[in-house]
């Protein structure tokens, strides 16, 4: 069972098991502990969390993500399952990342 | 149907109501209270405040104790839905069918795409009771709902913006008079983007806008996929009966993202406008000889921040017209401006009175003491054109780039007096509902619903 390791913005860490093909969400659930999400099927962004140094492996289409946010590691806690140990940025900031302001 | 509004002066003689609603817009005007209860949307997705969001219930009764308060929170079973917008069962639409109330909230989650039914016979205290789980809808090919009308009968209409994956094409769901799934309402393929929509049964229309596929704006707003196409620019005129589009007007570059319709509330009305939020631009759109025509009539300018890269855009991202048909009010979510003007003349609506208030550029940035985070968004009249009211949060992603601070601050509600015989508007500045100081955090707050009908949801059949 991959263990991955929740890293917030503020510092706070969580590490949880993650069965095979199991979304990162529904593992974070089944330990109590609350990420954000919305849709669940990979469409609307809410849940969007970063993994650096990759891992994780989306076992639907990450149809909120560009293919610049896929390069930079950002993946779907919803449908993003870990193949291997990881750690995963995860939190609303995370994905506040994805668009700009484009007036600005 | 009761023989009984059949009066002796011809079929349509309104004075005896049997069902929910008012025989007329004026009627509506005239027997309407004054307000005293607000359900209002209030969210917590996209935030990291770990709980459902809510329909909170605000006491707008100035002679209240708690005046100005939410007083009842009714949290939806489970998380991450994105309230947005919502509506009744029955309306004014179904003014003759005795037996009717207006009482069931039908509301929405936009990105759960679960539709939680609430019912406010206690109106203080209304209590859920019935949720339709996403897989229901998701059956259908449907996903992301939006706007909650209901036609005549007691069913059900709701706007539905993406197929099961997120994608295009979008189309309508309707539920049963037990507001269980009926059905979908439309052959898939008439239209691909959705978003809002209007009917006006006397002329057999219904026009729906078009705001994008799910996938594309609700991780946040992109300019490239403003470029690439993606984001709506037309209005379909449908046969309301027939269930098909007889007619699709282009709005073309001014008029991107077309957003609300908003008819005339007159049954026999043939105008309405459209909010093309991106462009900025009102639409003014209306029959002419049996086709219906477009037309741009406001033309917001955008303005120059200093710093900043290009001019900001208005963004008009709600707009509303009084029961009496008198004016069209808008709020300008990013330049921090509410707006009523003249529609006397509906090809050619005239400013009557603005506040300059919150967004970017707003003269005024704090009522009692609290500091405004963002512009004013969506907006709500009470029936008898007197109050303006309206909430500050467009849509998590979309806040988050545009005004970040209201994820910590939370959303404010506001209100403005309107003197609709001199076309004035003054900002209350003793009204506050600060949705930032909730026991769980800070909340963010969009649509504004009245328990006995509003200048949004009332159709004439």
């Amino acid at each position: 069972m991959p263990r991955v390791s929740l890293e917030w913005p503020d510092g706070r860490r969580e590490t949880v098991g993650v069965d095979p093909d199991e979304p990162l969400l529904d593992a974070a659930e089944r330990a109590g502990i609350g990420l954000p999400f919305g849709c669940r099927i990979g469409v609307c962004g809410t849940c969007t969390g970063r993994a650096f140094d990759g891992g994780t492996r989306h076992v639907e289409p990450p149809r909120a993500l560009k293919g610049r946010h896929l390069e930079a590691g950002y993946v779907l806690t919803c449908i993003a399952t870990p193949e291997v140990d990881c750690t995963v940025e995860v939190g609303t900031d995370v994905r506040a990342r994805l668009f700009e302001n484009p007036w600005r | 149907m009761s023989s009984s509004h059949m009066g002796e002066h011809g079929e349509h003689e309104h004075h005896e109501v049997e069902g929910p609603g008012y025989a007329t817009p004026q009627a509506a005007i005239e027997e309407s209270e004054r307000e005293t209860v607000a359900y209002v949307i209030g969210l917590y997705t996209g935030t990291d405040v770990d709980a459902p969001d809510f329909l909170a219930v605000v006491d707008v009764d100035p002679d209240s104790g708690t005046y100005g308060e939410i007083t009842e929170r009714i949290e939806m079973p489970t998380k991450g839905d994105e309230l947005h917008h919502f509506g009744w069962n029955a309306c004014s639409s179904s003014c003759h069918m005795e037996g009717l109330e207006r009482r069931y909230l039908v509301m929405p989650g936009n990105r759960s795409s679960r539709i939680t039914i609430v019912d406010t016979e206690n109106r203080a205290h209304p209590e859920i009771v019935r949720v339709i789980e996403p897989e229901e809808v998701h059956e259908l090919d449907l996903s992301a709902p939006h706007t909650v009308h209901c036609p005549a009968g007691g069913g059900v209409m709701i706007s539905m913006l993406g197929d099961a994956d997120g994608e295009l094409p979008g189309g309508f769901l309707e539920l049963n008079e037990d507001l269980e799934v009926e059905g979908r309402w439309d052959l898939p393929g008439e239209i691909e983007m959705n978003y809002d929509f209007w009917y006006q049964p006397r002329h057999n229309v219904m026009i729906s806008s078009e705001w994008a596929a799910p996938e594309t704006y609700q991780p946040g707003f992109d300019m490239e996929d403003v470029e690439a196409g993606k984001y709506g620019h037309r209005l379909h005129f449908w046969n309301w009966g027939d269930k098909t589009v007889e007619q699709t007007v282009d709005l073309g570059e001014e008029g991107l993202v077309p957003l609300e319709v908003r008819f005339l509330h007159s049954p026999e009305a043939t105008h309405g406008y459209v909010n093309a939020a991106l462009s900025s631009n009102i639409f003014h759109f209306f029959e002419d000889d049996g086709e219906w025509r477009a037309e741009k009539v406001i033309d917001f300018e955008g303005r120059d921040l200093e710093g900043w890269d290009m001019p900001v855009p208005a963004l008009p991202t709600d707009i509303l017209i009084s029961m009496d048909d008198r004016y069209l009010f808008g709020a300008n979510w990013l330049h921090g401006e509410v707006w009523m003007y003249d529609i006397s003349d509906p090809a050619n609506p005239r400013h009557a009175d603005s506040i300059s208030i919150g967004g970017y550029f707003g003269d005024v940035r704090e009522v009692k003491g609290r500091e405004l985070t963002a512009g004013p968004q969506m907006v709500q009249l009470s029936l008898d054109g007197e109050r303006l009211y309206w909430t500050t949060s467009l849509y998590s992603t979309w806040d988050d780039q545009f005004f970040p601070e209201e994820k910590e601050r939370g959303s404010v509600m506001l209100k403005a007096d309107v003197d609709p015989r001199r076309g004035t508007l003054t900002l209350d500045e003793d009204f506050l509902v600060d949705f930032g100081t909730l026991p769980e955090g800070p909340a963010r707050a969009h649509e504004i619903r009245w328990p006995d009908g509003d200048c949004t949801s009332d159709v004439w059949q």
